[in-house]
Formats: structure tokens, sequence, C-alpha cells
């Protein structure tokens, strides 16, 4: 009987990688913050005042980012590494994308305490649904192989699905979840497509075992090749709603939960284009002018579309959905120029960002009160005088969207641009700016909305302006706002600290073992 | 056996899941629609892997299988929540918003 | 066309293998195109088990066959039964209903068309004539990270191939794996659970 054990035990001789758990702690510390939550919601009692859940998750969220120090000190000194058999990389842009997520957790944690109490919605499962996605925007991030990615693309995706279907009696949200979720799942698909095409190519998914490839073989016949690039390009077009994968942007932001379109706006599309600068700019480097054109056209639909059809919106909502995708555009104007200099604008277009839109959509979430219906135009007339502090927040969010000097949106437009003019993209430059000018339109028509006189607003139902409904603004919001608003005007005027790091956070590949 | 020969199956199998998910009016047969897409994908993995001789396609293959299977777990749940409200899952009637 | 060689042009054409494959292939493009028209849901979700079967005896074909029977044990056992709880669920008739097809079906099928036709195109322009490998039975290639060096896990089967690779060089999938099906129990038990 030993004997046999013996026998079983020599054939069964494996080796089995080693584990850097300091590599991973950033995706650790949210799954387990997660699954932490989840056990400590079920048993603790319910309807406490404060909002327990929500200063458990920031307390995660934080925790992934003081995880990112250290790391970021040593891929400075030692250079960039892989762990896990090289399915996991380790580098500066990993890490300032794995903060930029964390944060959009923060902020949209803050707004979701006040929604959730405002509607009468108990549990801790939003919360631990958000962890748990954010988790899979962090191995996206990471990630150095193409099943790593999908597969952190599906965490991301299936979380982010049940969030927008979250409010279950509201018969929009679970209609936006269905939307969702089928033109998500028909995108993932594709993407599968695409990694089964780069894999018949390449003999590998590995994407640095795919870029030496590319690197040491020409191949007789791209075509293949090519056809993975565009079926990739449509699962992660998708993901960050560049036209013409965006027709599901207006409908679900406008159903969806208002503080889950934070983190949709913010998290999930910073996650997005991190594989899509990790899988195109680096590791498809090579192949550059076979997908820089169709990611050129795909940006100059986005910047238009965006603009135009933002600025003929009623609905503040889903005129915010249309502005997100012109930003797409800005973004993907970084990928486009497939350098160094594009690659350091998009990351600084995406921190920026982030803090804009999630502010943005959390001042919607307190102006829709109670049944998260109230977006239209005229909800907004007069907010001036109502609630002044809110308003001036909002004026902050949308001059720093439209690009005014002062604000970090100002810079992060101009660093785009100017890696698109670095490569020569003068008419992609030019559409931007034109785009620039139209969603304009757009953001001065809410600002005079809301300071407008009451003989000028619109009014819904002869209700006078000025005479609205107080609006509660929570505590958690209040301080999410100032968070957003002090980051956005921060980075408007001292703009170095988070440029020089977005130039650090450069991607590269490195196998393992080194 | 050619190589080819599993590749246009894929792709047919791919062709007519892609009709179904935008032509099918039920919620549960547009999810069926998917599902035969993400097969179409596995055989194409598992087809390149043999001709390669790595084992990638197929682990791939394994975990495609096991995302699928949580996809379609969500998507019921979001039909049923659907059901819940209006009586009916008909993609149809379902397209509230506009513009 | 490719003007290089075909590959593996000397394997020679193995008559069963190749009825088995054609049988199979028809089978299933039958049963897709019925699962996508037919007007039963239930009959739908039946036909769908035909494509499943067939892609798992596909499966066996190419030697794969730990995915064959996971193939059949997860898509047929589970997701296939998942279906029909779903269908029951939302009480959809069992005789079938007026009409499963949108409008713009049309529309659909072209651009089912034009995708077949694009891909069908680059892959045989790609593949040509290429043939599989005799050898079908893979062996674990050396994971990247190695500790004494010489030692390749030799697996005698396909099971053991990839369960080896699963525990070594997919550690990181495999982990993530579980994360997404936590997640994906949680979400569907926040929506589907009554009030």
């Amino acid at each position: 009987m030993v004997g046999l054990l013996a026998q079983a035990g020599e054939a069964a001789r494996l080796d089995t990688p080693e584990v850097e758990w300091t590599a991973l702690a950033p995706v650790l510390v949210m799954i387990g913050g997660a699954v932490l939550l989840m056990v400590v919601a079920a048993l603790a009692p319910r309807g406490s005042r404060v909002g327990w859940h929500a200063i458990v998750t920031i307390a995660v969220a934080v925790a992934a980012i003081a995880t990112v120090v250290p790391q970021w000190n040593r891929v400075g000194d030692d250079g960039p590494f892989s762990v896990v058999a090289g399915s996991v990389g380790v580098d500066r842009f990993s890490l300032f994308l794995t903060v930029v997520i964390c944060a959009s957790v923060v902020i949209a944690t803050l707004f979701t305490d006040g929604y959730l109490r405002r509607e009468g919605l108990e549990g801790a499962e939003p919360y631990v649904l958000m962890l748990l996605s954010a988790s899979g925007g962090l191995i996206m991030a990471s990630a150095n192989d193409l099943i790593v990615m999908f597969l952190g693309l599906e965490i991301l995706s299936i979380a982010v699905y049940v969030l927008a279907g979250m409010h279950l009696r509201r018969v929009r949200s679970g209609e936006a979840a269905i939307k969702y979720f089928v033109l998500g799942a028909f995108s993932s698909a594709f993407f599968l497509y695409g990694v089964a095409m780069v894999y018949g190519a390449t003999g590998s998914t590995n994407l640095v075992e795919v870029a030496d490839f590319l690197a040491r073989n020409t191949l007789a016949d791209s075509g293949l090749l090519v056809a993975g690039f565009a079926l990739l390009l449509v699962g992660f077009g998708f993901k960050v709603a560049a036209v013409p994968f965006h027709s599901w942007t207006p409908d679900v932001y406008q159903g969806s939960p208002t503080p889950i379109v934070s983190y949709m706006a913010s998290g999930v599309k910073a996650a997005g284009f991190a594989g899509l600068l990790r899988v195109f700019v680096v590791t498809f480097g090579d192949y550059r002018l076979d997908w820089q054109p169709i990611v050129y056209w795909v940006a100059v639909l986005s910047l238009l579309v965006g603009a135009v059809l933002a600025v003929v919106q009623t609905d503040v909502k889903r005129a915010m959905a249309y502005s997100s995708i012109n930003h797409a555009g800005f973004i993907l104007m970084g990928v486009q120029a497939a350098s160094d200099r594009g690659v350091s604008a998009a990351l600084f277009y995406l921190a920026a960002y982030t803090f804009m839109v999630a502010g943005t959509f959390g001042v919607l979430t307190v102006v829709g009160r109670r049944g998260d219906g109230h977006h239209q135009l005229s909800d907004y007339a007069g907010l001036g005088r109502r609630e002044p502090l809110l308003a001036l927040a909002l004026v902050v969010f949308l001059l720093a969207q439209a690009g005014t000097p002062l604000t970090s949106g100002f810079l992060a437009k101009f660093y785009v641009i100017d890696a698109a003019i670095e490569s020569r993209s003068f008419w992609l430059a030019l559409v931007a700016m034109l785009s620039a000018v139209i969603s304009a339109f757009l953001y001065l028509r809410i600002i005079l909305a809301m300071y407008g006189s009451s003989d000028d607003a619109e009014t819904a139902d002869g209700a006078a302006a000025t005479a609205g409904p107080r609006l509660r603004v929570p505590a958690a919001a209040g301080i999410a706002l100032v968070i957003a608003v002090v980051a956005t005007i921060g980075i408007g005027l001292v703009p170095d600290p988070l440029s020089e790091t977005a130039r650090d956070a450069t991607p590269e590949l490195v196998a393992s073992g080194d | 056996m050619l190589l080819n020969q599993f590749l246009i199956l894929s792709a047919v199998l791919f062709a007519i899941g892609v009709y179904g998910v935008i032509a099918r009016r039920n919620g549960v047969a547009v999810l069926m629609s998917i599902e035969l897409i993400l097969n179409a994908v596995n055989i194409n993995l598992v087809a390149f892997s043999a001709m390669t001789g790595t084992l990638a396609g197929q682990v791939f293959a394994l975990f495609v299988i096991a995302i699928a299977a949580a996809e379609v777990g969500v998507g019921l749940a979001i039909v049923l929540v659907i059901y819940r409200n209006r009586r009916s899952i008909d993609l149809d009637e379902v397209d509230l918003m506009r513009g | 066309m490719t003007l290089l060689a075909t590959v593996n042009s000397d394997v020679p054409f193995n008559v069963a293998q190749n009825v088995g494959f054609g049988v199979i292939a028809v089978l299933m493009v039958t049963g897709a195109l019925r699962v996508v028209t037919t007007n039963n849901v239930v009959h739908a979700a039946l036909w769908l088990v035909l494509v499943l079967a067939g892609a798992a005896a596909q499966f066996i074909l190419l030697a794969a066959e730990f995915v064959a029977i996971t193939q059949v044990l997860v898509y047929i056992g589970a997701i296939v039964v998942l279906f029909l709880f779903g269908v029951m669920l939302t009480r959809a008739p069992i005789r079938g209903e007026a009409g499963l097809t949108r409008s713009n079906w049309f529309g659909g099928a072209l651009v089912g068309v034009l995708l077949l036709g694009l891909l069908s195109f680059t892959l045989l322009d790609t593949f040509g004539g290429d043939r599989l490998p005799a050898d079908t039975r893979l062996t674990l290639r050396p994971a990247a990270v190695s500790q004494a060096e010489g030692t390749e896990p030799t697996a005698g089967s396909n099971v053991g191939a990839v369960s080896d690779s699963i525990f070594s060089r997919y550690l990181i999938p495999f982990e993530a794996v579980s994360v997404l099906l936590t997640a994906a129990l949680i979400g569907a038990i926040v929506l589907a659970r009554k009030e």
C-alpha cells in the first residue's frame, strides 16, 4: 500500500511556479476585501445609520492603492517584472492604472452610499460587486497573457451587468442591464474570436511570446493577424464606448443607477483602455501600420458622433453618455499615436477624466432625487440659487470636460492633441479641436440653465424654477464632490506630479524569469 | 484532416450565432445564439491547438466553457428581472429608451 | 493564394476521420440553423444540445478528450438545463409563439453572410490545404518558470497534460475563473432572489 502511494508520489512531480504574492497584492486585497465584506455584511445587524459597507469598501480600495506604492519604487529600481509563469506583468503602467481604477471605486462608493439609502435598497452586494468588478479591471491592467486579459474583462463585465440592473423596482434599470448584457456578451465573443485568430497566427496567447514571434518572423500573409486585430478591436471598442460600438452607451447610462454609471464611465473605461494600450500599442507595435488606420477612423467617428449627438439631447444623463463617447475619442487619439508620448497622454487623460466624470455623475445622482428619474434640463433650472455649492461643483466639472484652461481637462486634451501632432495626424487633431468646440455648447447650456433667470428657464408642469425642492446632499456625496473638485482644479494648476508620473508609466512586456 | 475544415465549420457556426443575436426576439433565444458563438470559438481554439502542438488552446477552451456557464447564469437572472417587471421577455417590447 | 508550401502535406488522408467529421459537421450546422429559426424556445434548446454534442465529438476527433468531456458535463449537463429552467420560469408557451424573429432578420442574415464570407476568405487564404499533424498527442511544453533545468513534465494522457498546465503555467487564469464564478454567483442571486 505504502509502495503504491510512493509510486504515485514519484510519478506526480509537477513544477509549480513561484507565486510572488507582493506583485499580486492589489488584486488580492480587492478580492479578499470583497469576500470579507460579503461575509461580515451577512452576519452583522442591518439598518445602521453610519454606512459601514461604504467605509469598508473605501478602506479596501485605499489599501489596494497603498500596496501599489512599494511596488512602484521596486519597479523604478529593478525594472518591470512578470510573475507566475509570465501571465501577470508588473510595470509602472499597470500600477498607474491600478491606482486610477481604485480611485474611481472610492468616488463611486461615496455616491452609492447616499443613493442606496435614498432609494431604500439594503445590503452590501452593490459594494461587493463593485470591488469584484474593479479587481477584474486590475487583472486586465496587469495581464501578460490574452487568456488572463479575457478573464479580467469578463470579471469586470459580468459584475457591471449586474450592477446596471441593481435597482430591481425600476423598469429602466432592468432594461439597461439586458441591453448591456446582450451587447456585451456579443462583443466578448467577438473578442474571443480575435484571440483565437492571434493564437492561430502566432502559436501562443502569451503577449511576450506573441511580441517575440512577430518580431522574429515576418508573416507571409498577415490576413489572419489583421482579422484578429479587427475582432479584438470590436471587443475593446465596446468596453470603452467607441463608435461604431457605442449603441449601448446612451441607453445603459440612462437606465442604470447613476452612481453605478459614475463607476462605469471612469473605472470600466480605464480598464478597457488598459487592455487596449497593452495589447495594441505594446504587443502589436510592430504591426502598427495595420491597425493604426482602423483606430484613426474609430477615433474620428467617436469624436464627432459623441459631440454632435450630445448637443441635441434634452436628458442630461443621456447627453453625458454621448459626451463620454467623445472623451473616449480623445483617449483613442493617444492610442492611435502608438508612441510613448501617446501612451502617457492617454494615461494623463484617463486619470484627470476619472475625477471629472465621476464627479459629474455624482452631481447627477444628487439632482436625480428619489427614483433617480429627474434628469431633464428643466430639473437643473435655477440650481445655482437652490444649491449654490452643488451647482458650483458641477460648473467646475463641466468646464473641465470642455477643456477650459486652469482645469485638468485643458491639459488632458492638450497632451493628447500634442501626441497626435507629433505622430503627424494633423487632421485628427483638427477634428478633435472641432469636436471640443461643439461639445462646449452642451456644457455651457447646462451651466446657463443652472444660473439663468427664472423667466428664461424652462419649467416643468408650471412649477417655478427657484421654488424647486431642496435637494438633500448626503455627507458622503459631499466628501466625494470635494475630492473630485480639488483633484480637477489641483491637476489643472499643478499638473507636473501627474504628468511626470504618467510619463514614467510606460508599459513594457517582460518575459518571466528575469 | 485539413485544418480549414474545422475553421470553416467554426466560421459557419459563428455567422449563424451572429444572425441569432441580431434577429431573435426572445431573450432566452438570444442567449442561446451567444452560446453558439462561444462554441464556434472553442472549436477554433482546439483546432489551432492541435495544429501548433501547444496546449494553450485547449486550456483556454476550458476557461471559455466556465465563463460561458457564468454568463448564462447572470444572463438568465437579468431576463428574470425583466420578466418580473414587464411579464414578457420580448426584446422588441423592451426598447423603451430611444434617441 | 499563398505561395507557401502546404504544411504537413505528407500526412495520409484518413478516410474514417474525414467521414466522421463530415457527418458531425452537417448535423451541427443543421442544429444551429434550427436553433435560430425555430419558433419554439424549448425546441431551440434541444437543437442546441445537438450542436453542443457535435462540438464534443469534434474535440475528440482533435484528440482533446478532457475538453470534450468537460463540454458534455458543463454545457449539456448544466447550461442547457439552466436554459430550460429559464424558459420555464419565464412561462414561455411550450407549444410555440407567433414568431420569435424580429423584423430586422434580413439585415441580420446579411451581416452573418458577410462575416462568413470575410472569415472564410481569410482562412482559406492563410491556411489553404494545411493538414493537421498525424500525431496530435500533446505534451506540456516546459513552463516558463521551471525550478530545475531539464525537467519537462511528461504526461501520458491528455487529461494529465491539461491538468499539469492548469496548475503550473495557467495558475492565474485558474484562480481568476474562481473569482469570476463568485461574482456571477453573487450577481445572479442579487438579481433573481425574491424580495
